[in-house]
C-alpha cells in the first residue's frame, strides 16, 4: 500500500483549505472595513494574546508541562522592547529577535527544573518565578526603570520600506493601530505555522509522547532533557516576543503587570480555546483576549456593573472581568475540557454526517 | 560473543531484593523466555535492560556496556520493549505511535521541523512507509487513523508490539504480551511473535507467568523465583528440571 | 545579640503564620493529592469575615473569629462538593487550574462585597512587652500561641479522633480505606472544612500583623508555598518546621543580608523564600519530610 501523502499536508481536506483561506482573507480585509480605534485595539490585543497562547500551548498543550511562569517571560520580552527597541533604537527585526532569544535563553535555564519536578511542583516553581521576576523588574532600574517603569513609544516599527506606524498602499492610508494589527497578526500567523509544523513532524511527536507517557517516551529513544527543555525554550521565546509586542502596544512597561493573574489568563485562554490544539490557542485568544475591553465598552448595558463605587450596580467592571476569567476556566474544565476547538470539530462532524445522509 | 550478555545483575528497592545475581545470554535470532510467578522480578529485569533502573552488575549488547546509560540511548542502540500494563501514547493515532518508534532513526530537529522543508518532509515519507508495512504485518489497517484510547485492549497490545518493532531493534523485550487476553487473542499474538522471528529475525526476550504459552514458543527459558535464577535451558530441560518441578510446576498442576 | 533575638522573634511569628497557611494547603493535599490554590482565597475571606462579624456586626472579636471559622468551614465544604468532587480522577493539571479559577472568583467576590482595605480592629493593637532588650508585640505573641494551639489540636485530631484516623488511612491508601468502609467523600469534606477553619486563623493573624486587611492577602498566602515545599507537601509537621524556617530566613534576610547587599534590591526579603524554595526543589524535591512515590511501569 502506498503512503497517502495527503496525510502529510498541513491542511489535508479541501474544506480546511477553503476555511483557512477565508479566515486569512477576512483578516487582511478587516482594517479596510473597521476603522474605529476600539475594535482595532481589541483585535491587536487578541493578536498578541494569540502569539503568547500559541507559545504556552507548545509547553502545556503539547508537552504537558504546566507553567504559571508565562507572565515572567512576557515581561522579559516587554522590557527588551523598551530597552533595545525604544532606549537604544534598534530596528524592529533586531529587537524582536533579541526578545525571542532572551526569552529562549531564560526558558532554557528554567527548563531543567521540569526534569526533576512534575505536576504540582513545577506549578509552584514557575509561580515562584513570577514573584522573583517582579522583584527583578522593580529593582533593575538601569534597564527596567524600576517601579516607575519605562516607555516603549520610541520603539522602531518599520521593516524594509514598511513603517507599521504609518504605511499606505495606493488609495489607502493605515493608522498606527491598523499597522500594529497587521504586524501582530503576521507574527501570530507565523507562530501558528511554526508550531503546526513542529507538531506534525518528529520533534512535535516527541513532545506529545513526553506528555502522554514520559517513561515510554524515553524507552522509544526520546531524550527527556532535550524535549522538555526544547519545549520551554520555544514557549518562552514566543512568550517574550508576544510580551515585546504587548509592551509596544501599551507604550509603557511597568513591573507589576507581569503577575500571576496574567499567567492565569494565558492558561485560561488555551483551556477555553482547546488545550493541545494549535487552533485552540488562537480561538481562545480571539474569544477571551478582547473580553475585558468589550465588557467595559458595553458596561452601561449591564445594570449590575459599575465603574465607580457607589453609583449603583453590585460588581465593578474590573472585578467582573476577572470573575469571568475564573468562571470560564472552571466551566470549561468541568464541562468541555477540550475547549472551543473541540466544539468546532464536533459541529463540523455533525455537518458532515448531515450532508452525507440527505 | 552473544548478542546480549547479562552478568550478575542485582537490584534492591529499599532493602527488598527484587533481583539477585541474575546471569543469562541471548543469542541473535533467538526467542528467549523468562518465566516466574508474580513478583519474581521479571519486569524488574526488563527495567534494568532498557535503563529505567540501574542495577549492579553488567549488561552488554554486542559487547557494549549498557548499565549507566539513559533509556533513550539504550533504545537507539537497539533494545525495544513492550510494557506489561500498556504504555501507549494515548492521545495520538496508531501511525503516530509507530512513528515514535522510529524516532531514534530519524534526524529532523526543532528547526527543520518548524520550517518543514526538505529533509523533514522526505524523512517523514520514508519512515511512514515503513510504519505502514508494520501496520500491515500486524493487521492493524482498520485502526490506523483512530485515537488509541478507544481501541480494545487486545488491539492496543498489538499496537504496542508494532511500536517496538518500528524501532528496528536488535533485541525485542515483550513483557507479558498475552496477559489479560482471551484464547483467540492469545493465539493471534503467538502467531505474530513467530512471524516476527521468522520474517525479521529479531532476537526476543519474552516474559510470561503462564508457562504453557512459552513452552511451545521459546527456544530457551529462564526460570526466576524471588529474584533468583533457578534454571536455564531448552523447554525439555526445563520441563524435567527438579528445581523447576518443585518450585513452579509442582504447585501449578 | 539583641538584634538577632528581636529578628528571631519576628521571624518565628511570621513563620507561624506561614505554617498556619501551609497547614491548610497540606491538609487538602494529603487527602486529595492536589494543591488547592483557592486556599489563598480562604485566608482572604477568613480575615474579611472576621472583620464583618466583629466590626460591622459589632460582635466580640473571639466570637467573630469563631463565626468566621464556621462560615469558612461550610463554604469550603460546599465548594468541594459542588466543584472539586466532580474532578476526582482528573489529571492534576485540571484540578489545579480549577482551584486557580476559584481563587480568582473568591478574590473578586471579596472585592465586590467589602471596600478594598479595612482595619481589623483586633484586640491586640500595637501593645508590646519588653523582655531584656527583646521586644515582643502582643500580636506576635498571640500569633505563635494560636499557631501552637491549632497545631496541637490538629495532631490530637489526627491521632485520636475516629475521623482523624480515617483520614490518615485514606491518605496512605484510598482503595484500602474504601474497603475498610471509610467514606473517602467524607474524608475530603472534612479536610476542606479543616482547611477553611485554619485559614481564618491565618488570615486574621496576617491582617493583625500588618495592621490592615486588603485584597493582596491571598497573594501573601501564596507566599507560604516555600514553607510547604520545604516541609514536603504532604507532611503537617513539615509545614510547621518549614514555615518557621522560612519565616526566620525571611526576617534575617531583612536584618542582615539586605543592608549589606543593596544590589539585591529593595524588598529582597519577600522573594527570599522563593529563592530558598527553588534551591530546595533542586537539591531535594521531596522536601525535608515528604514521602516519595516511585512510578512503576
Ligand atoms: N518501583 C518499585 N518500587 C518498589 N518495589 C518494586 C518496584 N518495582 C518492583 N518492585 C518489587 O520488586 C519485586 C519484583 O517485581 P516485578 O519485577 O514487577 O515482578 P514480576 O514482573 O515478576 O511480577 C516485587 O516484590 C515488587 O514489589
Ligand atoms: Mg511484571
Amino acid at each position: 500500500m502506498a503512503t497517502d501523502d495527503t496525510a502529510l499536508r498541513l491542511l489535508p481536506t479541501r474544506f480546511s483549505r477553503v476555511s483557512i483561506g477565508l479566515v486569512v482573507a477576512v483578516g487582511v480585509l478587516v482594517p479596510f472595513v473597521v476603522s474605529g480605534d476600539f475594535w482595532m485595539t481589541v483585535l491587536v490585543s487578541a493578536g498578541i494574546f494569540a502569539m503568547g497562547a500559541v507559545g504556552l500551548n507548545v509547553l502545556t498543550g503539547f508537552t504537558g508541562q504546566v507553567s504559571l511562569g508565562h507572565a515572567f517571560f512576557l515581561g522579559c520580552g516587554a522590557y527588551t522592547a523598551a530597552y533595545l527597541g525604544a532606549a537604544r533604537g534598534w530596528p524592529l527585526p533586531l529587537w524582536l529577535l533579541a526578545a525571542g532569544v532572551i526569552g529562549g535563553v531564560i526558558g532554557g535555564i528554567v527548563g531543567p527544573f521540569a526534569l526533576r519536578l512534575k505536576g504540582n511542583y513545577l506549578v509552584v516553581v514557575t509561580l515562584g518565578l513570577v514573584f522573583i521576576g517582579i522583584h527583578i523588574f522593580e529593582n533593575w532600574d538601569r534597564v527596567t526603570g524600576g517601579t516607575n517603569g519605562t516607555s516603549t513609544s520610541q520603539a522602531e516599527l518599520s521593516l524594509g520600506f514598511t513603517d507599521f506606524r504609518s504605511f499606505s498602499i495606493p488609495g489607502k492610508d493605515f493608522s498606527e493601530l491598523q499597522g500594529l494589527y497587521y504586524l501582530v497578526w503576521i507574527l501570530a500567523g507565523l507562530f501558528v505555522l511554526v508550531s503546526a509544523n513542529i507538531v506534525r513532524s518528529r520533534p512535535g511527536r516527541a513532545l506529545q509522547a513526553v506528555r502522554d507517557r514520559d517513561v515510554a517516551a524515553e524507552v522509544v529513544g526520546i531524550s527527556l532533557p532535550r524535549y522538555k527543555i526544547g519545549a520551554f525554550v520555544i514557549s518562552s521565546s514566543m512568550a517574550a516576543m508576544a510580551g515585546a509586542m504587548l509592551g509596544v502596544q501599551q507604550q509603557f512597561v511597568g513591573p507589576t503587570s507581569w503577575n500571576i493573574f496574567l499567567s492565569i489568563q494565558y492558561v485560561a485562554i488555551i483551556i477555553v480555546g482547546g488545550v493541545g490544539m494549535v487552533s485552540g490557542a488562537v480561538l481562545g485568544a480571539l474569544f477571551l483576549g478582547p473580553l475585558p475591553e468589550i465588557v467595559e465598552k458595553y458596561s452601561d448595558k449591564l445594570p449590575f456593573l459599575y465603574e465607580v463605587k457607589g453609583e449603583g450596580g453590585i460588581v465593578s467592571i474590573a472585578a467582573f472581568n476577572e470573575m469571568l476569567f475564573g468562571a470560564l476556566l472552571i466551566v470549561f474544565l468541568l464541562f468541555e475540557p477540550r475547549g472551543l476547538a473541540a466544539l468546532w470539530l464536533r459541529a463540523k462532524a455533525r455537518f458532515r454526517t448531515a450532508r452525507s445522509t440527505p | 560473543m552473544s548478542l546480549l550478555e547479562v552478568r550478575e545483575i542485582s537490584l534492591s528497592f529499599g532493602g527488598v531484593r527484587a533481583i539477585s545475581d541474575v546471569t543469562f545470554d541471548v543469542e541473535a535470532g533467538e526467542l528467549f523466555a523468562v518465566i516466574g510467578p508474580n513478583g519474581a522480578g521479571k519486569t524488574s529485569i526488563f527495567n534494568c535492560l532498557n535503563g529505567v533502573y540501574e542495577p549492579r552488575g553488567s549488561i552488554k549488547l554486542e559487547g557494549l556496556e549498557l548499565t549507566g546509560l539513559p533509556p533513550s540511548k539504550i533504545a537507539s542502540l537497539g533494545i525495544a520493549r513492550t510494557f506489561q500494563n500498556l504504555a501507549l501514547f494515548s492521545n495520538l493515532d496508531v501511525i503516530s505511535n509507530l512513528m515514535l518508534g522510529r524516532h531514534h532513526l530519524m534526524k529532523t530537529g526543532f528547526i527543520a521541523g518548524a520550517l518543514w522543508v526538505g529533509r523533514a518532509k522526505r524523512e517523514e515519507i520514508v519512515h511512514r512507509r515503513r510504519c505502514e508495512e508494520i501496520v500491515e504485518l500486524l493487521e492493524l489497517t482498520p485502526y490506523r487513523r483512530q485515537p488509541i484510547g478507544t481501541l480494545p485492549y487486545g488491539i492496543q497490545k498489538r499496537i504496542e508490539l508494532g511500536r517496538a518493532l518500528a524501532m528496528d531493534p536488535k533485541v525485542l523485550l515483550l513483557d507479558e504480551p498475552v496477559a489479560g487476553m482471551n484464547l483467540e487473542e492469545t493465539e493471534g499474538m503467538a502467531r505474530y511473535i513467530l512471524d516476527i522471528r521468522d520474517e525479521l529475525g529479531v532476537a526476543m526476550v519474552l516474559v510470561e507467568h503462564d508457562m504453557h504459552f512459552v513452552m511451545d514458543l521459546a527456544d530457551r527459558l529462564l526460570v526466576l523465583e524471588f529474584g533468583q535464577v533457578i534454571a536455564v535451558g531448552t523447554p525439555e530441560q526445563i520441563a524435567n528440571d527438579p528445581n523447576v518441578i518443585r518450585a513452579y510446576l509442582g504447585e501449578a498442576s | 545579640m539583641d538584634k538577632f533575638l528581636n529578628l528571631l522573634v519576628a521571624g518565628t511569628a511570621l513563620g507561624s503564620i506561614y505554617a498556619l497557611v501551609a497547614l491548610g494547603f497540606v491538609v487538602v493535599f494529603k487527602s486529595t493529592g492536589t494543591i488547592n490554590f483557592a486556599h489563598g482565597g480562604f485566608v482572604l475571606l477568613g480575615a474579611y469575615l472576621t472583620y464583618n462579624y466583629s466590626v460591622t456586626w459589632d460582635l466580640p472579636f473571639i466570637v467573630a473569629m469563631l463565626m468566621a471559622m464556621a462560615t469558612m468551614a461550610i463554604l469550603a465544604v460546599i465548594l468541594e462538593r459542588l466543584v472539586l468532587r466532580k474532578l476526582v480522577g482528573q489529571p492534576a493539571f485540571t484540578v489545579i487550574m480549577v482551584t486557580l479559577g476559584l481563587l480568582i472568583l473568591i478574590q473578586q467576590v471579596q472585592q465586590s462585597i467589602w471596600s478594598t482595605e479595612v482595619l481589623l480592629d483586633d484586640p491586640w493593637g500595637t501593645d508590646q512587652w519588653e523582655l531584656g532588650g527583646v521586644v515582643i508585640t502582643q500580636v506576635r505573641f498571640f500569633t505563635v500561641l494560636f499557631a501552637a494551639i491549632v497545631v496541637l489540636g490538629f495532631f490530637l485530631f489526627f491521632r485520636f479522633s475516629a475521623w482523624g484516623v480515617a483520614m490518615r488511612a485514606a491518605a496512605i491508601d484510598q482503595e484500602a480505606a474504601l474497603a475498610q468502609g471509610i467514606s473517602v467523600a467524607r474524608v475530603f469534606a472534612i479536610s476542606w472544612a479543616i482547611a477553611g477553619v485554619v485559614a481564618v486563623v491565618a488570615g486574621v493573624m496576617l491582617g493583625a500583623d500588618s495592621a490592615s486587611v486588603n485584597s493582596t492577602l491571598s497573594f501573601s498566602a501564596l507566599r507560604a508555598f516555600p514553607a510547604m515545599i520545604l516541609g514536603g507537601l504532604d507532611s503537617p509537621l513539615g509545614a510547621i518546621v518549614g514555615g518557621v524556617v522560612i519565616g526566620v530566613t525571611e526576617v534575617m534576610t531583612t536584618g542582615y543580608i539586605e543592608p549589606n547587599a543593596e544590589w539585591l534590591g529593595q524588598g529582597f526579603h519577600s522573594v527570599m523564600p522563593f529563592v530558598v524554595m527553588i534551591a530546595i526543589l533542586v537539591l531535594k524535591p521531596t522536601g525535608l519530610f515528604g514521602s516519595r512515590a516511585v512510578e512503576r511501569v
